[in-house]
């Protein structure tokens, strides 16, 4: 159970240090200016320590949890007091309200504005991408707040479809063509030096044309050594559900013998 | 031969139970076609008549799958007993309830609290989508609060004829024979006796168990258990002129911030907000989860105050064994929340029911005992009818809430007009609707083509960090 505890201490102490001024500032507006606690009633008698920090204390004091398994209660109660722990030193952490959100000269009113990014008089896709990964990039790290003033309303449809392929698509058709070459031509070779039969002749061939199959589906699917044991992960995943509620009707099969019709 | 065989059969028709059963194991090649069609027997066993009493079924447990299938089984004429350990018991729900349950239980209007017809959706890079401008005037996701609901539904189980008892589920004595009583050991409070309540014990002839997750019914037939998720919510009183934003308008929020396999929300009750998120992997990072909800709804709830803070299991799948002899189990007991949406009010409040009829059925009325077969006839029944529901939901879960991009993906798709309509029929009224297959063609392209470049988009993002 006290691995639990670590986690969110850290998380919530550790972050002012290392990523300096945004996700710290965010935490503490979070803190204070957001939320005040007040003591709601419990009925079924929680731990609440009805603490003496007042207005302040930002992190819930009581958890109400409906009997859940052995492990949560233990976690939460730990959190809980952990972060009691960090609401008494956040407050010597407290600064501004300052809170940093994304800011591009390009972005205007939740879009980006496709004027600012001609080159020679037409739209350049390509930065308009960079840019957008850029922001998302900048998003996943610092999780802003959304607004009703200030929705975002980019669609990633906007940009045509030959953009998309013009810079993922083809240099990685060029990849993969490239090692299917490879590999055929070898195979080929191969197969030609084992048994004789020539390139014109293979294609003629069952077992062959399996084995330019098998080699084209893993050029494509096989791209890392990571695949292989994700393929086989996402073929278990897409039957799981399936086993699960069929489980029922497994033991099933016994007892049913005795009650059929 | 014939004739040896034709005995056989004509033996059937006033034979005792022995021989009924052994006869129909025979293989079919020895009767003739015609004489089988006549010969229906229409039990599986001939369950003997209750001659001087009608069948006693419990239903341990009081939320709506108890209520539920506690009227259907009073007013099938069974005698029933509901047991409920908490009647005034606040529990901590989203509290969503789609409209055909307004229809098919026969709520009146005022149970819910607030009609929902609009609802936002936001992506982990803040794109919001508007759902809801496909709703027709008199549809609406109704929120209702959990205290409410389920004591309406006791109180009319309790007026079709079933006795409900304010008590504890403590353990139950399987029976020895296939036809003698369950005993049930629970401990009655009754307000006299304070806290500690009287134990008592009571003898029953099957029991519905719809005692929530962690299900005590489940234990005892050695159900088996279930992968959970944590839900963890707090209720925030916000500001007169923020909630009017919230006066029909729910929200959520997906993102690896908010949560890595489910989704954050912000829900309107009756005059506060419930805000709050869940996930089934990472249970121990809920609190951090919560706090990036809280912040990314920052500015809309700012100046709030919690005023409750709860958090629940939720099952992610049925459990191995929904059923032994004469025990069921529905709603959450059993599993019976759907995946991506996270939905189990309806589903507890129809399978309660669904076992109820079950029974009624193969009692007849409450005159005959039951056996398993007859309680199996309501798992095939559930099954049957809401598998694709639940396999749907399971496919969407597993491909829009896989990553970051899958997610972008999937708000960008709610912003088709077509998957607006198609979501919500199949949410409000509980049916998958056909619709045009050339509209279905261009979602599908739709949908890879999102999820093409939401995958282009983080490679990008991928190559910017090296």
């Amino acid at each position: 159970m006290a691995l639990f505890s670590p986690p969110v201490s850290s998380s919530s102490l550790q972050n002012p240090y290392f990523i300096p001024k945004f996700s710290f500032s965010l935490l503490s507006t979070n803190r204070f200016s957001l939320l005040s606690v007040t003591r709601a009633s419990s009925d079924s008698g929680s731990t609440s320590a009805t603490s003496a920090t007042a207005v302040e204390a930002p992190e819930p004091v009581e958890v109400i949890i409906k009997e859940a398994p052995q492990s949560t209660p233990a976690v939460t109660k730990e959190e809980i007091t952990t972060a009691k722990n960090v609401a008494v030193e956040g407050e010597e952490m407290k600064t501004t309200e300052t809170v940093i959100k994304f800011q591009d000269a390009r972005w205007i009113n939740g879009t980006w504005d496709l004027k600012q990014f001609e080159k020679d008089g037409k739209t350049d896709w390509d930065s308009v991408i960079v840019a957008e990964a850029k922001r998302r990039k900048w998003l996943e790290e610092n999780p802003e707040t959304t607004s009703n003033d200030e929705p975002v309303l980019f669609d990633t449809s906007i940009i045509p479809w030959w953009a998309w392929i013009k810079r993922y698509h083809l240099p990685e058709a060029e990849l993969l063509n490239g090692r299917a070459a490879m590999i055929g031509f070898f195979m080929a070779y191969f197969v030609d030096s084992l048994t004789g039969v020539g390139l014109v002749d293979q294609m003629g061939n069952f077992f062959c044309k399996t084995l330019l199959f098998v080699a084209v589906a893993g050029v494509l699917f096989i791209r890392k050594n990571e695949d292989v044991d994700k393929l086989k992960n996402l073929f278990d995943e897409t039957t799981l559900y399936d086993k699960q509620w069929q489980a029922a009707w497994k033991n099933d099969d016994d007892e049913s013998l005795a009650s059929k019709k | 031969m014939a004739t040896v065989t034709l005995k056989s059969f004509t033996g059937l028709r006033q034979s005792s139970t022995e021989q009924t059963n052994f006869v129909s194991h025979v293989p079919s090649s020895l009767s003739l076609p015609q004489r089988r069609s006549s010969l229906r027997v229409t039990a599986s066993r001939a369950t003997p008549k209750l001659s001087n009493r009608k069948l006693r079924v419990a239903v341990i447990g009081g939320g709506p799958a108890g209520g539920a299938a506690a009227e259907t089984l009073a007013q099938g004429g069974i005698e029933t007993i509901l047991i409920e350990r908490k009647m005034d018991n606040c529990k901590p729900c989203g509290g969503a309830i789609p409209l055909c349950m307004v229809g098919e239980f026969n709520l009146p209007l005022d149970i819910i609290d607030r009609r929902v017809t609009k609802m936002k959706m936001i992506s982990p890079s803040n794109i919001a989508v508007d759902i809801g401008r496909t709703l027709k005037e008199h549809e609406y996701i109704g929120m209702v609060r959990r205290e409410v609901l389920d004591a309406y539904l006791r109180e009319r189980a309790e007026k079709s004829g079933a006795t409900v008892i304010n008590g504890l589920f403590l353990k139950m004595d399987h029976p020895e024979n296939w036809d003698s009583p369950y005993t049930l050991h629970y401990t009655e409070y009754d307000g006299k006796t304070g806290a500690t309540g009287t134990k008592k014990t009571m003898e029953v002839d099957a029991v519905i168990g719809a005692d929530g997750a962690n299900s005590r019914v489940a234990k005892s037939i050695d159900a088996g258990d279930y992968d959970y998720a944590i839900a963890f919510q707090e209720r925030i009183r916000i500001p007169d002129e923020k909630m009017t934003y919230y006066e029909d308008l729910a929200e959520m929020y997906v993102g690896d911030d908010v949560s890595p396999d489910f989704y954050g929300w912000v829900f309107p009750k009756c005059d506060h907000v419930a805000v709050g998120t869940g996930t089934v992997t990472h249970k121990g990072d809920i609190k951090k989860f919560q706090l990036a909800t809280r912040n990314r709804a920052k500015d809309k709830i700012l100046g709030g105050k919690i005023i409750r803070v709860e958090a629940h299991p939720i099952p992610e799948h049925p459990r191995p064994r929904r059923l032994s002899k004469r025990v069921a189990l529905v709603g959450d007991a059993a599993g019976y929340v759907t995946k991506c949406s996270g939905e189990g009010i309806y589903f507890a409040a129809k399978s309660g029911r669904m076992c109820a009829e079950a029974i009624v059925e193969g009692s007849q009325n409450g005159k005959k005992m039951i056996d398993e077969g007859d309680l199996r006839k309501y798992l095939e029944k559930w099954d049957k009818t809401y598998l694709p529901t639940y396999r749907v939901l399971d496919v969407l879960q597993k491909v829009f809430y896989r990553s970051n991009p899958a997610r972008e993906a999937f708000v960008e798709m709610c912003a088709d007009e077509y998957v607006q309509k198609m979501t919500f029929d199949s949410y409000l009224y509980k049916r998958v609707a056909p619709g045009s297959p050339l509209e279905d063609i261009k979602l599908a392209v739709n949908t890879i083509g999102s999820l093409v470049r939401a995958n282009a988009l983080r490679r990008e993002i991928e190559k910017l960090s090296v």
